[in-house]
């Protein structure tokens, strides 16, 4: 497929942006390692060689202690097999990724469940970033929950996108009473307190569902919530396409609604979306990271800047590495993002490219 | 006249609670109140209208072979040491929603400021001498200066002390006994609990003179004292505005009190603090056992809606004392090493107290598929590692609890033991009902594919490293927790509702002399109608909802026991029946006993002074039996202290006198 002349010269201004083009990359980068993420960060090792058989425990079924004939039936222990294989020097070997631990497992310090200090800050070793109130590897969370928080945000921004843009460009299209109506049910609709909606919801119908359900709830939820800002960019957006001859000549040669609609004004107002994008999607880490520190977010025991946060500021005096380490993270990844923004906004400016009748 | 237990018992439930949260304001002054007819007309006619239950006679009346006891024979327990006067500052988390100490509202976390830690009641169960004798506990005087038991007629004859007054100088009479079961007995308090206790607990009341009555009972129970003596009388003369509008009429009037201190109108800064005054010339101040005791002149109390800035305000010296009860306080933002501590500014106080435990456990909802299965539930019991949680999260301050009764004393079970964490053991039982293979995530399934998987849900939001810990242990023996934690009203309102599987909570027990059964156990808690008349099982029976029989037990053995020990006047026939209950609790296994905390631990800055025994046994908190003392001179001192870094010898102390092994 051939990219409109116009879209490759965008992209490649956005190429000559540096500073947006390398966030770019980078933030790509992360998502390419996370969705790797089992083979880098676990408390399972990627390979282990065992009395000559290989087992691959990362992503099987989990094998319990007598597969290594350590007399329980429970999973196996790999740390502790790493270093009874290095104390045995039996030939028998295994390979662990680089952070040997998983977001939900306490590992104890000093004999407790507490806050350990990072690696460098004289803390056991192994926790590159220390760990958190009970114990659990704080990069691992951040790992993690960075997966869930990116993924979250692009789904959320596909859905809000799709309902969004859907009624505001048939608002721009139709126009009239459709339109008036539509807009008094958003108003109605964008007056409801989402916050209180979601403290209702999930005190209310908590679960007997399993914590991807409870997830998947809560995107429901923030994307009912948030479709509604959308209608109104696309709506003009609509209003002015529908007013150009080519949509004159469309209707003329007799497409549909839906075809003009979809296959000749989407297309014109592309420009619009694809610069809100970026910032949709830090606003949704920004708002999942905040229902998190409020203890509205995601269910536990699953990883979040914001529940680290939390955390962090709970123990701001003893273990200040917590918040540290979730506040660097987050502004990271929010910086990226806007940096990514920032050049996609100057790329696709429109001012740029088009000439008005 | 306020009962002593339940209502205290519901408040630890929702102690902390985000209740308060939309709090303070709305609520209309009382300032134009519409004028009333005078309750205590309305009192009298309803005193007539109930001849069976309010009796008028002459001092004549009373039996002259009464054997009356005063409690003067007991030994003080304040020290002689405490200064009167200062300002003590704390902190409360919500600002009280109402002034009223009945009523809607009314049981929020400010009450025991105003009720239960500085009220007099008749007389008080001795804190220090809590063996039991034939007649039961100890008590010592308060407002009644001497009281009788008369076993035949199971009635307890109470003298008032003519010295006693309200805070706002009125005399306590009779009257206001008698008044006290029309107001509690009455529907315009909103508060069915009291209307019902007073209805039910009661059989009578006689007034003899100004300073003496009788309390009759349907039984005679040999916590007979704790119904008849630990009670308050009732200001005929404050509530004589009382009707339908009572709620918003008394919703911000200062009740006169029985005890030392009092709100003063001035002094509630709504939303942000309220204070509390010493009543001038108390007229206890001087008495035995009341002595040297509610030494501040002023107690402040600031609302700080958060708990980590609570403590950041202790550690500034703007509140004078914090709960250090948390191991994360204790050892980590408080420890010994602090700069604080080791140059003597903050004192560390560690008390082991003896006193019935709060009941941490997982309760089972055995009206839940799977675990209305025995064996399941014993699984469940042996798959969780309380001992983990005790050595990794208290830092193994904690003990063990061994039955749903710990720290009642003679009451408890002396050699039945919990179960402890065991994989194999845990595992026979889960293959027993069915779940015999591992799935790929290691979850125990049974031959249909279920997976064995509950829900466990909390509203103790600083305890949920509790469950973690339980959950991933818990993996070990093929059992998969999902934990919950809502906001504490929410978790309540879920348990309530008997939506729960498990639920992770304690009821919070006063210092009673023997255990309850009835409320938590008796399966008219648990269904409409459990049986059939014949005795087997109602097929269509339904969930009675609202009480607190969590694990909807119904066991017709187990009712029969709970009735008999209910109507039971032998302490001896009693202990034997808790024995054998508490044996088939733990048969059933239900019940999955957490852990104790045996010891209260407080962080006091240097100006707050406690006896040199520390506190007394019963002690529930730190300010509860009110014996410290603010030494203003030591806080200049202290604090030009703080700013020259001088430094006073450090003071951790540990008082294990009463520790229980």
């Amino acid at each position: 497929m051939a990219l409109n002349p116009l879209t490759v010269r965008k992209l490649k201004r956005f190429r000559s942006i540096g500073r947006g083009y390398y966030s770019f990359i980078i933030l790509m980068g992360l998502i390419l390692l996370s969705l790797l993420g089992e083979l880098l960060v676990n408390n399972r090792p990627i390979m282990v060689s065992y009395e000559g058989k290989w087992h691959f425990p990362t992503y099987g079924a989990n094998l319990t202690g007598n597969t290594f004939d350590l007399g329980y039936s429970y999973e196996t222990n790999y740390r502790d097999l790493r270093d009874q294989f290095l104390t045995e020097d039996k030939g028998h070997w295994m390979l662990a990724p680089p952070v040997f631990y998983s977001p939900n497992e306490n590992t104890p310090y000093e004999g407790v469940f507490k806050p350990a200090p990072p690696s460098w800050m004289n803390g056991p070793a192994g926790h590159w970033l220390g760990t958190d109130t009970t114990g659990r590897d704080i990069f691992a969370r951040l790992f993690y929950g960075f997966r869930i928080a990116i993924f979250f945000s692009l789904a959320f921004m596909v859905l809000t996108y799709l309902v969004g843009i859907t009624i505001g460009c048939l608002m721009g299209y139709y126009g009239g009473v459709f339109d008036l109506i539509v807009q008094r049910l958003i108003e109605i609709w964008s007056n409801i307190p989402f916050l209180y909606i979601v403290i209702i919801l999930f005190s209310v119908i908590p679960s007997t569902f399993s914590i991807p359900a409870r997830i998947g709830m809560l995107l429901v939820v923030m994307v009912l919530f948030s479709w509604t800002s959308m209608t109104y960019y696309m709506r003009t957006a609509t209003y002015r396409e529908k007013a150009r001859d080519y949509t004159a000549a469309a209707v003329v040669l007799g497409a549909g609604p839906g075809r003009v609609i979809f296959n000749h004004i989407l297309p014109n107002t592309i420009s619009t979306i694809v610069t809100f994008m970026p910032f949709t999607i830090v606003s949704a880490i920004t708002a999942i990271t905040a229902l998190d520190f409020l203890g509205f977010g995601l269910p536990p025991p699953t990883p979040s800047m914001g529940e680290l946060l939390k955390q962090g500021t709970q123990t701001l005096t003893t273990a200040p590495w917590i918040v540290g380490s979730a506040f660097a993270a987050l502004v990271f990844i929010l910086i990226l993002v806007t940096f990514i923004g920032e050049a996609v906004r100057e790329a696709f400016d429109p001012k740029k490219f088009t000439t008005y009748q | 006249m306020l009962p002593p237990k339940l209502p205290r018992l519901l408040l630890g439930l929702i102690i902390s609670a985000g209740l308060l949260l939309l709090s303070a304001c709305g609520k209309k002054d009382a300032a134009d109140p519409t004028p009333q007819p005078d309750a205590r007309v309305e009192a009298k006619a309803y005193y007539a209208a109930n001849p069976d239950f309010f009796h008028f006679k002459t001092p004549a009346d009373v039996p002259a072979e009464l054997a009356w006891d005063d409690g003067n024979d007991l030994p003080e327990f304040a020290s002689p040491e405490a200064k009167k006067g200062g300002t003590l500052n704390f902190w409360i988390q919500d600002f009280p929603r109402t002034l009223r100490i009945i009523g809607p509202d009314s049981n929020g976390s400010f009450r025991p400021w105003i009720l239960d830690d500085n009220s007099m009641l008749f007389a008080k169960r001795h804190p220090n001498v809590t063996s039991l004798t034939e007649d039961g506990f100890r008590y010592y005087p308060g407002i009644a200066d001497r009281w009788a038991l008369d076993r035949e007629n199971k009635t307890v004859y109470v003298h008032i002390n003519p010295k006693a007054r309200w805070s706002d100088g009125e005399p306590i009479t009779t009257d206001d006994v008698m008044f006290g079961y029309f107001f509690h007995r009455s529907s315009y308090i909103k508060a069915p609990w009291y209307n019902n206790f007073y209805s039910t607990k009661y059989s009578g009341v006689t007034k003899f003179d100004d300073y003496t009555f009788a309390l009759h009972f349907p039984e005679l129970r040999p916590d007979i004292f704790a119904l008849a003596l630990e009670t308050n009388p009732v200001p005929a003369h404050f509530y004589k505005e009382l009707g339908d509008d009572f709620p918003d009429r008394y919703q911000w009037r200062n009740v006169p009190s029985t005890g030392p201190y009092i709100v003063r109108d001035k002094d509630i800064d709504k939303g942000r603090s309220v204070t509390l005054t010493r009543v001038k010339d108390w007229w206890a101040q001087d008495n035995k056992f009341w002595r040297h005791r509610y030494n501040p002149d002023r107690i402040r109390l600031v609302v700080i809606r958060d708990t980590s800035k609570a403590f950041e305000a202790f550690r500034k010296g703007d509140i004078d004392y914090f709960n250090l009860s948390l191991a994360e306080y204790w050892y980590d933002k408080l420890p010994d090493s602090s700069d604080e501590v080791q140059k003597g500014y903050i004192q560390k106080l560690k008390f082991y107290n003896d006193v019935p435990r709060p009941t941490y456990g997982l309760w089972m909802n055995e009206s839940r598929p799977l675990l209305d299965n025995q064996d399941i539930r014993v699984g469940i019991q042996y798959a969780l590692n309380w001992d983990l949680v005790i050595q990794k999260f208290s830092r193994s301050d904690w003990t063990r609890m061994q039955t749903s009764a710990d720290g009642y004393g003679e009451f408890t079970h002396p050699t039945l033991r919990s179960r402890s964490f065991d994989i194999d053991k845990a595992l026979q039982s889960f293959a027993k009902a069915g779940f015999k293979q591992r799935g790929p995530d290691g979850i125990l399934l049974n031959d249909k594919g279920q997976r064995l998987s509950f829900q466990v849900t909390t509203g103790y939001e600083n305890l949920k490293d509790v469950l973690t810990i339980l959950q991933e242990e818990a993996i070990k023996a093929g059992l998969d927790i999902r934990v919950e934690v809502l906001d504490s009203t929410a978790a309540w309102k879920k348990v309530q509702e008997r939506k729960h599987d498990i639920q992770f909570v304690a009821f919070n027990v006063g210092p009673e002399m023997f255990p309850r059964y009835w409320e938590t156990y008796h399966s008219a808690n648990a269904y409409d109608v459990p049986f059939l008349p014949d005795g087997s099982v109602n097929p269509d029976r339904q969930l009675k909802t609202q009480t607190n029989n969590l694990q909807a037990i119904a066991n017709r053995n187990f009712d029969q026991m709970i009735e008999a020990y209910d109507k039971s006047d032998s302490l001896e026939e009693m202990k034997k029946l808790a024995f054998k209950m508490e044996e088939l609790l733990y048969h059933d296994a239900s019940f999955a006993p957490g852990f104790n905390i045996p010891f209260i631990r407080t962080g006091l800055w240097r100006w707050v002074r406690m006896p040199a025994d520390g506190n007394v046994r019963i002690a529930t908190s730190f300010s509860e039996y009110s014996l410290y003392w603010i030494d203003e001179d030591l806080r200049k001192e202290t604090e030009e202290a703080r700013k020259s870094g001088q430094a006073f010898a450090p003071a951790i102390k540990v008082y294990d006198q009463f520790k229980q092994d």
